[in-house]
C-alpha cells in the first residue's frame, strides 16, 4: 500500500469508529486495578511526574491569569469547555456548582501550568470540537448556546459513544480534583468542597510555589541534551501486545 | 604505594537502611559519602497534598525514564501456566517508592512490631513446605533485640507495652508514650475483649513528645504515605541523616544514580560510578562499599556489576544474586459503619481525624487451629499480623461515584444532581474501617529479580525484571487471618463486611534477593551481611532476609543496619588509615 492510499484512522467525532481509547485513560485503568493493595503502600505510586522548565510559572503569572480566563471564557475552547463543566456540577441548593468550586479556573491550570501530557491535553480539545460539531448538526448551534435540556440531551448523546464517555469522565475526574485539591491549584476556593463534604484537610497545604511540579526537580539525561538512539529503537521494538491469556487468580 | 581514597564508607542509597550506617560510622569518626538518587528534600517539601503524593507520585521518577519489568503468570487457553512481561511504563504500575533521600521511610506509615524469636526459625519450627525455599536465619531474635531497642531510641518509638500471647521478649521499655489515639481504638478494645481477642496498641515510629531536635506529632490526619513535615516521622533523613551530616563526617550526594561497582580481575571493588545530576558521569572510591538501595534495585545494582571476577554480576557467582525475593502476603478488608444506624456521639467518635486508631491483632502469628488447612497437617503454621487504620484521600474517594448503572445494568456516568447527591451520600453518611493483613510471603523460585535485555532506563542501562510468583500457602495463611479480622469487624456493628486476599505483591514491601547464611552456596551475604565474596561490600537493606516475618519490614531493616554498623565499624577500625 503506497502513502496517498493510506486511510485516515484519525477520529473525526465523538461517534467515529476508529476512536480508540487514548493511552492516559487505559493506563489509569490498569493503575486502579492494579492498585488493589494500593493502600499496603507507603508510597503511593500513581501517575507520573514531569518538571520541565517551561512550565514555571512565575508568581507575577499565576496572578494574572483569573484576569486573562475571563478574556478567554468569551471564545473557545474555554466558552465551551466552562459551559460543559456548569452543566456536569449545576447551581443547586444541593451543594456548590461548577462556578463554585472554580473548576474552569482549576482546569486552565490543568492544561497551562501543571505539566499535565499532551495527548490528554489534546484529546481535551479536540472533545470540544466534535461536541460543538454534534450541536451543529443536532440543534444548529455551538454547544454554550443551548438551553439546559438541549444540553441536556447532547451530552447523555455523545456518552453512548466510548469517546464521549471518555470525554466527559475525564472532566468529571478535573471536577472532582478542582473541588477536593489545595486552594493552590486554582480550585476549591477556601476550601468550599471540603466544607460541603464534610471533610477535613491536613495540614500544611502547598502554596503557589510549593505545588507537585515545583517540588525540586530529580536527575534527568535531558538536562545535558542526551540522546540514546539505541534505547529508542530497543523501545519500539519491545512493545508488547497484551498478554493471550487469563492472569492467574 | 596505592592511591588513597576519597572516603572511608561509601554508602549507595539513603533509606532505612543506609541511614543507620551513615550515622553510626559518621558519629564514629569515619568520613562517610551517601549517594541517593533522587533529590534531597526536607520538612518544608512536605505537605499534605493528595495531587502530590497520591494523583501525581512526585517523589517518584516518571516511569518513563525509569521503569521495571514485571513477569506475572497467566493461564492459557489449555490452563497451562506461562510467563508474560509487561513494562511499568505501559501498565502504570510503579515499583517505586519514594526516591528522595531518606527514601521510603519519609513516606511509611511506622508501624513498628518486631519479629519474634520464631520467625528467626520458621524451618526448624514449621518443617520445610513443597515449592518454598524456606531457611532460618544464621541470628536469631536475641542477637537482634538490643537492636530493636537502640531503634526505638535513636529513631523514636512511640507504644506501649501490654501483656498478650505472643508478646516477644523486650529487655526495655518503649523511650516515648504512645501517640494520641481515636475513640474507635477503644470500641475495637471492646470489642476485641468481646470475642476473645488481644488488641494491643501499635509501636509507631511517630515521636509522641518533641525529641532530639525533632517536633513531636501534629496529627494532621495524614500519616500514611505523606512525608512528615513536623520531623516527628522517624525517617532515616529526619531521624538519623540530619544528625549524621551534623557530625561533619557525613557527605550526602542527591541525583546521584549509581549504575556500577567496578570491580578488578582479584574481585576487589576499586570504585563506584554514577551519574550526577545532569547525567555527566562520576566515580568515588572509598574502603568499604554499603549498598541499601531497596531489594529490588539493590540486586539490579550488583546484577549490572559485571567485572572479570565476577561475569554474572558482584557476588554473585553462585547464581544467589536477586533470588528468594520477598513481599508481604495477605490482604485487605473493610466494614462500614453508617451514620443513620449509631447514636450522635457514636457518629461523633467516628469524625474525629487526626489521631490514630494504632490497633492490631496477633492472636493468630502462630496458627494453631486444626481446622486449618495449611501446609502442615497439624494445623500449625506460622500466621501474622492484622492493623486497622481509616483512609483520608478525598479526591480517591470521590472517584467512582460518578458511575451508576442502567436498567440493562451497564456502566451509565452520573453528573448534574444525581453525581452531587452520589457526593454527599459517599461523603457524609458512613465511614469506613480498613485492616490490613501482613503475614510471610514464602521464598520460592518464582519471585526473582534479574535483568531485562531490552528495556533500559533514561541513562541506557538496564531496568530490573521481576518475577512475582507467589506461594498458595501464603492465600490459605491470608484468608485465615482476615476471616480472623471480619469477625472482629461484625463485632463492632459494622455493614458490608469484605475483604481480599490475592497473591498480587505489595510492592513497598520487599525484602530479599540476597539472603544472608552461612553457606556461601546458598546465600551472598555471610551473617555480618557482608557479601561472601568480596571482603569491603555490605548490603544492609531488607535484601539479608532469607523469610520476612509477618509484620512491615522497616523496624527490622533499620534493627539490622544498626547491628551490621558496629560490624562495619570493627571492620574499619582494622584498616589501615
Amino acid at each position: 500500500m503506497n502513502s496517498k492510499q493510506t486511510i485516515n484512522t484519525k477520529p473525526t467525532s465523538f461517534f467515529d469508529k476508529n476512536y480508540q481509547t487514548p493511552e492516559f485513560i487505559t493506563t489509569n485503568i490498569k493503575k486502579t486495578v492494579q492498585n488493589r493493595r494500593h493502600f499496603l503502600k507507603a508510597a503511593a505510586g500513581m501517575g507520573a511526574l514531569t518538571s520541565l522548565p517551561s512550565f514555571n510559572v512565575t508568581a507575577k503569572t499565576q496572578a494574572s491569569l483569573t484576569n486573562l480566563l475571563s478574556t478567554l471564557l468569551k471564545k473557545d475552547p474555554w466558552l465551551t469547555l466552562n459551559s460543559t463543566l456548569n452543566h456536569l456540577l449545576p447551581s443547586s441548593p444541593t451543594g456548590p456548582s461548577a462556578i463554585d468550586i472554580k473548576a474552569i479556573d482549576y482546569l486552565y491550570q490543568v492544561m497551562t501550568v501543571q505539566p499535565t501530557e499532551l495527548e490528554e491535553k489534546d484529546f481535551i480539545l479536540k472533545g470540544v470540537g466534535w461536541l460543538n460539531g454534534y450541536a451543529q448538526s443536532e440543534k444548529s448551534a455551538d454547544f454554550s448556546h443551548l438551553i439546559f435540556s438541549d444540553k441536556e440531551e447532547l451530552l447523555r448523546g455523545i456518552s453512548q459513544s466510548k469517546a464521549g464517555q471518555n470525554w466527559l469522565n475525564t472532566l468529571l475526574g478535573y471536577i472532582f480534583q478542582a473541588m477536593l485539591s489545595p486552594p493552590s491549584y486554582g480550585g476549591n476556593p477556601q476550601g468550599i468542597g471540603w466544607q460541603w463534604l464534610d471533610h477535613q484537610a491536613g495540614f500544611p497545604l502547598p502554596e503557589k510555589g510549593q505545588r507537585y511540579f515545583e517540588l525540586p526537580t530529580r536527575a534527568r539525561i535531558s538536562l545535558i541534551s542526551h540522546v540514546s538512539y539505541r534505547n529508542m529503537s530497543q523501545q519500539e521494538g519491545s512493545h508488547k501486545k497484551s498478554p493471550q491469556g487469563t492472569r492467574k487468580a | 604505594m596505592t592511591k588513597s581514597n576519597d572516603y572511608d564508607i561509601c554508602i549507595i542509597g539513603s533509606g532505612a537502611g543506609a541511614s543507620p550506617i551513615a550515622h553510626q560510622l559518621a558519629k564514629a569518626g569515619a568520613k562517610v559519602l551517601v549517594l541517593e538518587k533522587g533529590p534531597w528534600l526536607t520538612e518544608k517539601e512536605f505537605f499534605k497534598d493528595e495531587l502530590t503524593i497520591s494523583v501525581h507520585d512526585a517523589y517518584n521518577p516518571k516511569l518513563s525514564d525509569e521503569q521495571h519489568v514485571i513477569e506475572e503468570e497467566y493461564l492459557d487457553e489449555n490452563n497451562k501456566p506461562f510467563w508474560q512481561d509487561e513494562k511499568t511504563s505501559d501498565s502504570g504500575w510503579s515499583w517505586w517508592n519514594g526516591n528522595v533521600v531518606g527514601g521510603s521511610s519519609n513516606f511509611m506509615s511506622g508501624y513498628f512490631h518486631r519479629l519474634k524469636p520464631i520467625d528467626f526459625r520458621l524451618k526448624s519450627e514449621f518443617g520445610a513446605i513443597k515449592n518454598a525455599n524456606i531457611e532460618d536465619w544464621p541470628i536469631s531474635y536475641d542477637e537482634l533485640e538490643p537492636y530493636y531497642a537502640k531503634v526505638e531510641r535513636e529513631v523514636g518509638v512511640s507504644g506501649r507495652v501490654v501483656k498478650h500471647p505472643h508478646q516477644e521478649p523486650r529487655s526495655t521499655d518503649f523511650p516515648y508514650p504512645p501517640i494520641a489515639e481515636l475513640p474507635v481504638s477503644s470500641w475495637i478494645d471492646k470489642a476485641a475483649k468481646d470475642i476473645g481477642y488481644h488488641a494491643i496498641p501499635v509501636p509507631r515510629a511517630i515521636l509522641s513528645q518533641p525529641a532530639m531536635g525533632r517536633r513531636s506529632c501534629e496529627y494532621s490526619g495524614y500519616c500514611s504515605s505523606y512525608g512528615c513535615s513536623s520531623g516527628a516521622k522517624g525517617s532515616g533523613r529526619a531521624a538519623l541523616l540530619n544528625n549524621a551530616v551534623a557530625s561533619g563526617n557525613c557527605t550526602i550526594t542527591a541525583n546521584a544514580k549509581v549504575y556500577k561497582i567496578a570491580s578488578d580481575a582479584e574481585g576487589k571493588i576499586t570504585a563506584v560510578h554514577y551519574y550526577n545530576k545532569i547525567g555527566r558521569k562520576k566515580k568515588v572510591t572509598a574502603k568499604i562499599y554499603v549498598v541499601a538501595c531497596q531489594a529490588v534495585e539493590t540486586s539490579r545494582l550488583l546484577l549490572a556489576s559485571t567485572g572479570k571476577k565476577f561475569p554474572h554480576g558482584l557476588a554473585n557467582n553462585n547464581g544467589q544474586v536477586g533470588k528468594n525475593l520477598l513481599f508481604s502476603g495477605g490482604g485487605t478488608g473493610q466494614g462500614d459503619f453508617n451514620y443513620a444506624d449509631l447514636s450522635p456521639q457514636k457518629v461523633n467518635e467516628l469524625k474525629v481525624v487526626g489521631p490514630f486508631i494504632n490497633r492490631a491483632l496477633q492472636d493468630w502469628y502462630q496458627i494453631s487451629d486444626k481446622s486449618f488447612k495449611g501446609a502442615n497437617k497439624q494445623g500449625q503454621a506460622k500466621g501474622g499480623t492484622i492493623d486497622f487504620l481509616f483512609h483520608q484521600n478525598p479526591i480517591s474517594r470521590a472517584r467512582g461515584t460518578q458511575w451508576g448503572v442502567t436498567k440493562k445494568g451497564n456502566d451509565k456516568l452520573l453528573w448534574g444532581e444525581d453525581l452531587k447527591q452520589r457526593l454527599k451520600t459517599e461523603f457524609t453518611s458512613y465511614k469506613t474501617l480498613r485492616f490490613e493483613v501482613f503475614n510471610d510471603w514464602l521464598p520460592n523460585d518464582d519471585c526473582f529479580v534479574s535483568l531485562d535485555n531490552n528495556v533500559t532506563d533514561q541513562w541506557g542501562d538496564p531496568v530490573a525484571k521481576v518475577r512475582i510468583g507467589y506461594h498458595n500457602h501464603d492465600l490459605d495463611v491470608g484468608n485465615y487471618l482476615s476471616a480472623k479480622a471480619e469477625k472482629l469487624l461484625d463485632a463492632l456493628g459494622a455493614k458490608n463486611i469484605s475483604s481480599s486476599v490475592s497473591g498480587a505483591p505489595s510492592t513497598n514491601l520487599m525484602a530479599g534477593g540476597c539472603r544472608f547464611g552461612n553457606n556461601p552456596q546458598k546465600s551472598v551475604l555471610n551473617k555480618n551481611c557482608q557479601a561472601h565474596e568480596v571482603d569491603n561490600l555490605y548490603v544492609t537493606d531488607g535484601s539479608f532476609m532469607p523469610t520476612g516475618g509477618s509484620v512491615p519490614y522497616t523496624f527490622t531493616i533499620y534493627a539490622n543496619a544498626f547491628r551490621v554498623a558496629d560490624k562495619i565499624k570493627a571492620h574499619w577500625l582494622t584498616l589501615p588509615s
